[in-house]
C-alpha cells in the first residue's frame, strides 16, 4: 500500500512479428484515479491493458502494478479485468457466471452486490447466451468488480450500453475511486472521457499526449474535446 | 436459387481453407496416414496362429497329420512337448496346442478319432483355423492313410473363455475402455477449445489462477462425467449384452477411470496446438484413430510387422486394452504381474500428460 502508483509503465515496447503495437509508452497512474485511454481501432489500447495482467510480456520496458512488477499471479487477486468482448461461459446462468469469477480470485461474497451494481439482479437466473448484448456487456462488468480489485481495467466496457445505464456507470466508477480503487478505461465515446480524471492518448503505439480533460482541450486549442482529440491525433499523423 | 449466392458461399468456404493451410494439409495427410497404416498392417501381420504339436503316437498316423498340418496355410505349427503346452498358451507365444495321444493309430482303425486342442481361446477368431487345419488334415491325410471313413472327434479345451465365448465377448472388453477413452478426449479438447475462442481463457490467465489449478480442475470435472458415463457402459455391456466377464467389476472400473484420465489430459495437452474446435477435430484421425489400430483391439500386437509393433508399444491405449482385456477375459486381478505392468504404464501416462498439459499451458498470448 505504500506504493503511490496503482500502475508504472516504463518505456515499454511490444511487437507482433515486425509490427511494432506498442513502442516506448511511460505511463504512471497514481492510486484511486480513473484514468482514461483513448485512440483510434489498433492504437494499442488493448495491448497496452494486457500487459498490465500479465497477458503479454513486454519486449523492453518494465511493468509494475500494485507495487508489484509484472508479470506477477499473486498481484491478480487484487486486479479485476474486463475484456474487450464479454468474455463469458454462455451455457451458464448471469449468477453461475459471476460467481465463477469471484471463486477464481478468491472471494465468496459479493455476487449480489456486484449484480445490483450493473442492474442485472432480476436477470440473475437467466443463461448469458440468451441475454441481449449489453446486457452481456454488465454481465461481464460484474464479473470484473466481483471481487472489489483495488485496480480494475475496462477495455470499452460501455460498449452497447445505453445512455442511461452509462450515466450509472461512471456514477459508480467515481464512487469507487472515491473508496481507493483506481480504474484505467478505454475508450472513444468523448463525454466519458470527460469524466476521467487524467486522459492518455495513444496512437501507433505512442503514447501521444496526457493530461486532465481541461489540458488536453488547451493542448489541442478547442473548447470541444473530440475537437481538440482529433487536432492532437492529426498532429501525431504527420 | 441463385447461382450467384451458392458461388458466394462455396467460394467463402475455400477462401477459408487457403488461409489455413494446417487443415488443409490434415485434409491430404490423414487419409494417406490411416490408409497407409490400415495397409501395412493387414498386409504385413503374420494372421496364421501359432499352433503347438505334441505327437505321441506309438503308430504312424500322428508323424503323418503333423506333416500336414506344417503345410497348412491356416496355421503356423512348431513341435512342442504336451507337457510345456499350457505354459506356452498362458504366456502368448501359442495360440493353441494339438495333442495326438498315444492310442491315436489304433483310434484311426476303430474309425474314430480324438485328438486333444487346447484353445488359448480369448481370441475367437484365432480358435476358428485350429480346428479347421486340424479336419483338413485328417480328411485328407487320415483317410488315405487307413483306407477307410473315420469321425473326427477332437476334445477341446479352453485357457480361457469357452465354447459360447464370441467375438463380442473379445472386442467388448476393449470397446467399453475405448468408447470411454474416445469420447471423453473429444469433449475435453473441444471444451477447452471453446475456453480459447469465446475469450474466457484469456480471463481465467488474468485471474490468480496457476496453469496447474486449471489443469486439475478440468481433469477433475470431466473424470467425473467419465466415470458416471464408464458405469452406464459397463452396466450396459454386462447386463444387457452379457459381454463374457471373468473379472472383478470394480477393477474393470478403475481401470476405465484411468483410461479417462489419460484421455482428458491428452484433450489438454492437445488442445494447445489447435487454434480453433475446427482444427481440434482434426486430432482424432491423426491421434485417435492410428492409437486404436495398433492399440491392438482389432489386430493382436504380436501379430503386427515388428515396426509396427514398436509404436504399438510406445501407445497407452495398448496397454489400456491389453489391460481391460486380461481383466475381463482371462479374470486377471491386480496380483498378475501384468496387470500391473499395464495399470503402472497407463499411470504414468496419465502423470506424464498432466504435466505436459501444465507446462504448455501459456500464460501469455504472445
Ligand atoms: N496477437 C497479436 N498478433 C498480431 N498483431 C496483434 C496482436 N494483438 C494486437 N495486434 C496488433 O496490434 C495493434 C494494436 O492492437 P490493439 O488491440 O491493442 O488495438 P486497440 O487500441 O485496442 O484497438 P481497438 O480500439 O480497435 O480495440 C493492432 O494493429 C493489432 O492488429
Ligand atoms: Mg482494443
Amino acid at each position: 500500500m505504500s506504493e503511490a502508483y496503482a500502475v508504472q509503465v516504463d518505456n515499454v515496447s511490444k511487437s507482433f512479428g515486425g509490427f511494432q503495437a506498442l513502442n516506448g509508452v511511460t505511463l504512471r497512474v497514481p492510486r484511486g484515479e480513473i484514468y482514461g485511454l483513448l485512440g483510434p481501432n489498433g492504437a494499442g489500447k488493448t495491448t497496452l491493458i494486457r500487459h498490465l495482467v500479465g497477458l503479454l510480456k513486454a519486449d523492453g520496458g518494465t511493468v509494475s502494478v500494485l507495487g508489484q512488477g509484472m508479470p506477477n499471479v499473486a498481484v491478480l487477486r487484487n486486479v479485476g479485468y474486463m475484456t474487450q468482448q464479454a468474455a463469458l461461459y454462455p451455457a451458464l446462468s448471469v449468477e453461475e457466471n459471476v460467481q465463477f469469477f469471484a471463486a477464481i480470485n478468491g472471494a465468496d461474497e459479493g455476487v449480489k452486490d456486484a449484480l445490483e451494481r450493473v442492474r442485472l439482479s432480476d436477470r440473475r437466473k437467466s443463461v448469458v447466451a440468451t441475454l441481449s448484448g449489453g446486457m452481456r456487456q454488465r454481465c461481464s462488468l460484474a464479473c470484473a468488480l466481483v471481487h472489489r480489485p483495488q485496480l480494475l481495467l475496462l477495455d470499452e466496457p460501455t460498449v452497447g450500453i445505453d445512455p442511461q445505464l452509462r450515466v450509472q456507470f461512471w456514477e459508480d466508477f467515481r464512487r469507487m475511486a472515491e473508496g481507493g480503487t483506481t480504474i484505467i478505461v478505454s475508450s472513444h465515446v468523448m463525454d466519458e472521457a470527460d469524466r476521467c480524471q487524467r486522459l492518455g492518448l495513444i496512437q501507433y503505439g505512442r503514447l501521444l499526449e496526457e493530461g486532465t480533460p481541461a489540458e488536453i482541450r488547451a493542448k489541442g486549442g478547442s473548447q470541444n474535446l473530440e475537437e481538440a482529440f482529433l487536432t492532437l491525433a492529426g498532429r501525431g499523423e504527420s | 436459387m441463385s447461382g450467384h449466392r451458392v458461388r458466394a458461399i462455396t467460394r467463402r468456404l475455400l477462401q477459408g481453407f487457403r488461409r489455413d493451410r494446417r487443415t488443409l494439409a490434415l485434409l491430404f495427410v490423414a487419409p494417406l496416414v490411416i490408409l497407409g497404416l490400415l495397409g501395412y498392417l493387414i498386409r504385413g501381420s503374420s494372421t496364421a496362429p501359432s499352433v503347438g504339436i505334441a505327437n505321441e503316437d506309438s503308430g504312424q498316423l500322428g508323424a503323418i497329420v503333423a506333416e500336414s498340418l506344417r503345410h497348412s496355410s491356416l496355421i503356423s505349427a512348431t513341435d512342442i512337448s504336451a507337457a510345456d503346452g499350457d505354459a506356452k498358451l498362458k504366456d502368448g507365444s501359442l495360440a493353441a496346442y494339438i495333442v495326438f495321444p498315444s492310442d491315436f493309430s489304433q483310434q484311426a482303425q476303430a474309425g474314430n478319432v480324438s485328438p486333444e486342442v487346447h484353445l488359448e481361446g480369448s481370441q475367437p477368431g484365432r480358435s476358428t483355423p485350429v480346428v479347421q487345419a486340424l479336419q483338413l488334415a485328417l480328411s485328407s491325410v487320415a483317410a488315405q492313410a487307413s483306407g477307410r471313413d473315420i469321425r473326427f472327434a477332437p476334445r477341446i479345451t479352453y485357457l480361457y473363455g469357452g465354447a459360447n465365448f464370441d467375438t463380442l465377448d473379445y472386442f467388448g472388453a476393449a470397446f467399453i475402455g475405448l468408447v470411454v477413452f474416445f469420447l471423453v478426449f473429444v469433449i475435453t479438447i473441444v471444451a477447452f477449445l471453446n475456453e480459447r475462442s469465446q475469450g474466457t481463457l484469456e480471463r481465467l490467465m488474468a485471474s490468480p489462477l496457476r496453469r496447474g489449478e486449471i489443469v486439475l480442475g478440468y481433469m477433475l470435472g470431466f473424470t467425473v462425467l467419465a466415470l458416471v458415463q464408464s458405469a452406464e457402459v459397463l452396466a450396459f455391456a454386462l447386463a444387457i449384452l452379457k459381454v463374457h466377464n471373468q473379472g472383478n467389476v470394480l477393477v474393470i472400473f478403475a481401470m476405465e477411470a484411468l483410461m479417462a484420465l489419460v484421455a482428458v489430459n491428452l484433450g489438454i495437452f492437445l488442445s494447445m496446438f489447435a487454434r480453433s474446435e475446427f482444427q481440434a477435430v482434426q486430432f482424432i484421425p491423426l491421434v485417435v484413430v492410428p492409437q486404436v489400430l495398433l492399440s491392438g483391439i482389432i489386430f493382436p500386437v504380436s501379430s503386427e510387422p515388428k515396426a509396427l509393433q514398436v509404436l504399438s508399444d510406445v501407445l497407452p491405449l495398448t496397454y489400456a486394452v491389453n489391460g481391460m482385456r486380461d481383466i475381463m477375459v482371462k479374470g486377471a486381478d491386480l496380483t498378475w504381474l501384468s496387470l500391473e505392468l499395464d495399470v503402472a504404464v497407463v499411470a504414468a501416462f496419465g502423470a506424464a500428460l498432466i504435466v505436459a498439459g501444465t507446462t504448455t499451458l501459456r500464460r501469455t498470448l504472445g
